[in-house]
């Protein structure tokens, strides 16, 4: 059969992921509106976050802007056909995904450490900081982690051919977007809770 | 698609530190003592222009036919807005919270 | 600009093998039967709840047998207790809303006809597709699986209001792994909603074959579209909602709870949580479900009448399209008005309260639309137009008690009555069936090759028809006598009196069920001993009466199919298919 143009003009894989990227956009939403009305609510908040936080978290956010550049790289390398370089990138846009994941994670270890559970609040303020907290961090964490994965599986079936440099663009919009996502958790959940 | 009208793989990394400018003024912010309305609105907003110039530039919107902006703002902004609904309940709570 | 490969995967051979073909397929045509079998099979599990709910409400004392066989401890002997009874509305509602209304004629009809009526071979993500059906059923035996854990369903409703549905076992039998698998199914069942919408917007943008301009789409495939984006920002406020609503059972979170919270003498160990918050969520999810139940309904109905009047609908395309677009983004701001008597904000309410007025305008002109299309008209009354027709009538009766129930004092008094249970069956319950069954009666020739038999269609749709006013109008007028909604019995209150009319309601009900059957047996009949379907048994005009029945495994055998009218190109007898190059004869 023909390759035929679509009436629309924008390829059906790329669409597809920004539909899908516009309801997990309101998901996120929904999570941080509730962060905002417990928050509303609460006599008495707490902001447990030092400073040594808030640098462990530009710190994440310095990592998972440039993983989003690498991915940015990763695109531009199989959009012009050079298939190494494109697995390169895609590669170190997976470290540097894991390195995110893993400085969050030792946040959120230290955090338990100090006492913090999702309906505990050591400090004596409102219990809904670990709750709010725990659950959209965790949320965020988890896109990042099936992120990583799915960057893996792309680049293996663009290795062997199964895949093409959209599937690669298709992948680099969903990473974005959780760069994005944390672009708006990053002020919301950790500047709000400096100390 | 349209890959001839992009930026220079430099310009994106322009765009990269420009987006981590925005966050260290964040950050400034927050030592500022600022009220909390003043702090959060300023956070938003800029949090919003990143959010913008990530979706125009790394999700490469500007690059795409505009029906798709068109396609996708709209919808979200839309849901964005009227979630703003559950505020006022949000403030009944802490004025009518049990004292203990 | 580059050429795109649109069509390039969806073009895949014919599956080989049973498993292949008919349980995990990818083809859409399967896939939108087997979401019509499971919202049949739903829909009579939900009517046998209704049932025994209806018995108990007629004759309080009543033992049914078969009951103390399906739970020991919720109707011991057979008589239920007040928690079974809830038990059992819970999972009505669940079953109904969720498995049967969300899932017939949005994924069942829109699966099988979308991508034909568009003019393309499958959807545009066929193993998506297969994948949100597969969750969808999981999504079903989770909440079904409720019936057989030991402490039974949940009890809080389809709307499963927190506290209640957050603090755990205190709160009641089915309150501990009942309400767990109630939060996971419809989790599930959220994640199914999303990746269907996805796959129903990205098929219509993308796919539409050559000449398929938006304004040439069939009005029922405008309405699939429409809904796809209702449900796809709808279910995803609604899955964070399950979500946090789990973590507050299993995770220890006070998201929905209160402080000081005493349920039974036990204080709750949870603070600064705000049940209200659950509503907002819920709702916000809630009041566009009830369009996205009604709007395929809207366009099976607007897609079916042109064919039976023999002309095009008044305002054209346009009108009908335009007033669907403005009911569906309407539905977003007027959550309120469920939540009137909730403790919600006065302020909201008055805010809550005129969107509501103002979304009855969209409906309106769509009833003045169909109605008006009538007038003059050469009329025939196949079954599929009497159940079209059906569907107006109820829609109309239903709508008009919406007025009452818009306004926050009229709403105080019958927010907790059966006149709402009358008035939501009518708009978006019976309606929205009456629709499923206008567009079974009328696919079901293309989805199975063979036809139904008219005779018992007219006699099913006669007896539902009258059944129904006569269940649901009398539940108006219970309701307004004081008749509470969510009562197992009226026993020993000021609602005595009311009994006799109980028992009314219950005779029709349980023959409104009984009726079913000769749907059923109509359909599994004809399925299989049926008279051959020709490929365009009603004379109409869209894709999927071009093609054979059943259409081959890529719809059009190979043909390249070009479009060059709209759907409503019917004068009188004459009429002329979307992909005929003749003159229009209607005039659009």
């Amino acid at each position: 059969m023909l390759m035929e143009s679509s009436p629309y003009g924008i390829e059906k894989k790329k669409l597809g992921m920004w539909v899908f990227i516009i309801s997990d956009a309101c998901t996120f939403a929904a999570f941080l509106f509730a962060y905002g009305y417990m928050r509303v609510g609460a006599p008495v908040w707490g902001t447990p976050f030092e400073f040594s936080s808030i640098l462990n978290g530009m710190l994440m956010t310095a990592v998972l802007l440039s993983s989003s550049l690498t991915m940015l790289a990763a695109v531009r390398a199989a959009q012009a056909g050079t298939k190494a370089s494109a697995n390169k990138w895609l590669g170190v846009t997976m470290l540097l995904g894991a390195i995110f994941a893993a400085l969050h994670l030792r946040e959120w270890f230290k955090l338990i450490g100090e006492g913090w559970r999702l309906f505990y609040n050591p400090t004596g303020g409102a219990a809904q900081f670990g709750a709010t907290f725990f659950s959209v961090t965790g949320l965020h964490l988890t896109h990042v982690v099936t992120g990583v994965i799915a960057l893996g599986f792309i680049a293996r079936g663009y290795n062997q051919g199964r895949y093409d440099e959209s599937h690669v663009e298709t992948a680099g919009l969903y990473w974005h977007f959780v760069d994005l996502v944390w672009m708006f958790v990053f002020p919301l959940m950790y500047l709000m809770n400096a100390q | 698609m349209s890959t001839t009208r992009q930026l220079a793989m430099s310009s994106y990394v322009g765009i990269g530190v420009g987006l981590m400018v925005i966050v260290c003024i964040e950050v400034i912010l927050t030592y500022q003592h600022l009220p909390t309305r003043t702090l959060l609105f300023s956070l938003l907003c800029l949090a919003s222009l990143e959010g913008f110039v990530a979706i125009m530039y790394l999700m490469q919107v500007k690059y795409e036919r505009p029906i798709l902006f068109w396609t996708i703002f709209p919808v979200t902004l839309f849901v964005l807005i009227f979630l703003n609904y559950l505020w006022p309940d949000a403030f009944r709570m802490f004025n009518m919270r049990l004292l203990q | 600009m580059e050429p795109m490969s649109a069509h390039a995967a969806t073009h895949h051979a014919p599956p080989q093998g049973f498993i292949r073909k008919y349980v995990f397929s990818v083809d859409h045509k399967i896939i939108g039967i087997q979401y019509t079998t499971l919202s049949l099979v739903a829909a009579f599990i939900g009517m046998a709840l209704s049932w025994a709910m209806r018995i108990h409400l007629g004759w309080p004392d009543a033992h049914i047998p078969l009951l103390s066989m399906f739970s020991p401890n919720g109707a011991p002997g057979g008589l239920m207790t007040p928690e079974y009874y809830l038990s059992l509305m819970t999972m009505h509602g669940t079953i109904m809303a969720f498995f049967v209304l969300t899932a017939a004629p949005m994924a069942g009809f829109g699966n099988f006809m979308l991508p034909i009526q568009v003019g393309a071979a499958d959807m545009a993500f066929p193993r998506l597709n297969m994948a949100s059906f597969w969750v969808t059923f999981v999504g079903f035996v989770l909440a079904c699986a409720t019936f057989f854990i030991p402490d039974g369903p949940p009890l809080s409703g389809w709307t499963a209001y927190a506290p209640l549905s957050a603090v755990g076992t205190v709160a009641g039998p089915g309150q501990g792994w009942g309400q767990n698998f109630w939060g996971l199914s419809i989790a599930v069942f959220c994640v199914a909603s999303l990746l269907g919408a996805l796959n129903f917007i990205v098929t219509t943008l993308d796919l539409r074959t050559k000449g398929m301009t938006l304004s040439r789409l069939p009005l029922s495939t405008w309405a699939w579209f429409i809904n796809a984006w209702v449900s796809l920002l709808a279910f995803a406020v609604l899955l964070p909602t399950c979500l946090l609503l789990v973590l507050d059972r299993l995770g220890g979170t006070s998201f929905f709870i209160p402080a000081g919270l005493v349920i039974n003498d036990q204080l709750q160990p949870h603070s600064g949580g705000s049940p209200l918050l659950f509503q907002h969520l819920f709702w916000f999810f809630g009041h566009p479900e009830v369009y996205i139940i009604i709007l395929p309904a809207f366009g099976i109905v607007s897609h079916i009448l042109p064919t039976f009047i023999r002309k095009p609908l008044v305002g054209g395309w346009k009108a009908i399209t335009y007033a669907m677009i403005a009911v569906g983004t309407l539905s977003f701001v007027v959550w309120g008005h469920h939540m009137f008597v909730s403790g919600m904000s006065p302020f909201m309410a008055m805010v809550f309260s005129v969107p509501t007025l103002f979304i009855t305008i969209p409906s309106v002109i769509a009833v003045l639309i169909w109605t008006f299309s009538l007038y003059r008209a050469n009329m025939r009354f196949d079954t599929p137009m009497l159940f079209s027709l059906g569907f107006i009538s109820l829609f109309i009766s239903g709508g008009i008690g919406g007025f009452f129930l818009a306004q926050p004092s009229t709403d105080s008094y019958l927010h907790a009555t059966s006149f709402v249970v009358g008035h939501f069956h009518f708009t978006m319950g019976l309606s929205a069936i009456f629709a499923a069954f206008a567009g079974f009666y009328y696919w079901f020739p293309k989805m199975w090759g063979r036809m139904m038999n008219e005779t018992l269609g007219k006699v099913h749709f006669w007896l539902s028809f009258v059944l129904v006013y006569c269940v649901f109008m009398t539940m108006h007028l219970t309701g307004f006598a004081g008749a509470v909604r969510r009562y197992s019995a009226f026993v020993d209150d000021f609602m005595v009196p009311l009994i006799p009319t109980q028992r009314f309601i219950s005779v029709a009900a349980l023959l409104l069920g009984a009726a079913q059957f000769i749907f059923l047996f109509n359909a599994i009949w004809s399925r299989f001993q049926g008279p051959k379907a020709p490929d365009n048994p009603w004379g109409a005009t869209t894709l999927e009466w071009d093609t054979t029945s059943p259409p081959p495994f890529d719809n059009f055998g190979g043909r390249q199919i070009t479009v060059y009218h709209g759907p409503m190109e019917y004068d009188g007898e004459a009429s002329v298919m979307q992909t005929s190059p003749e003159v229009s004869v209607a005039g659009t």
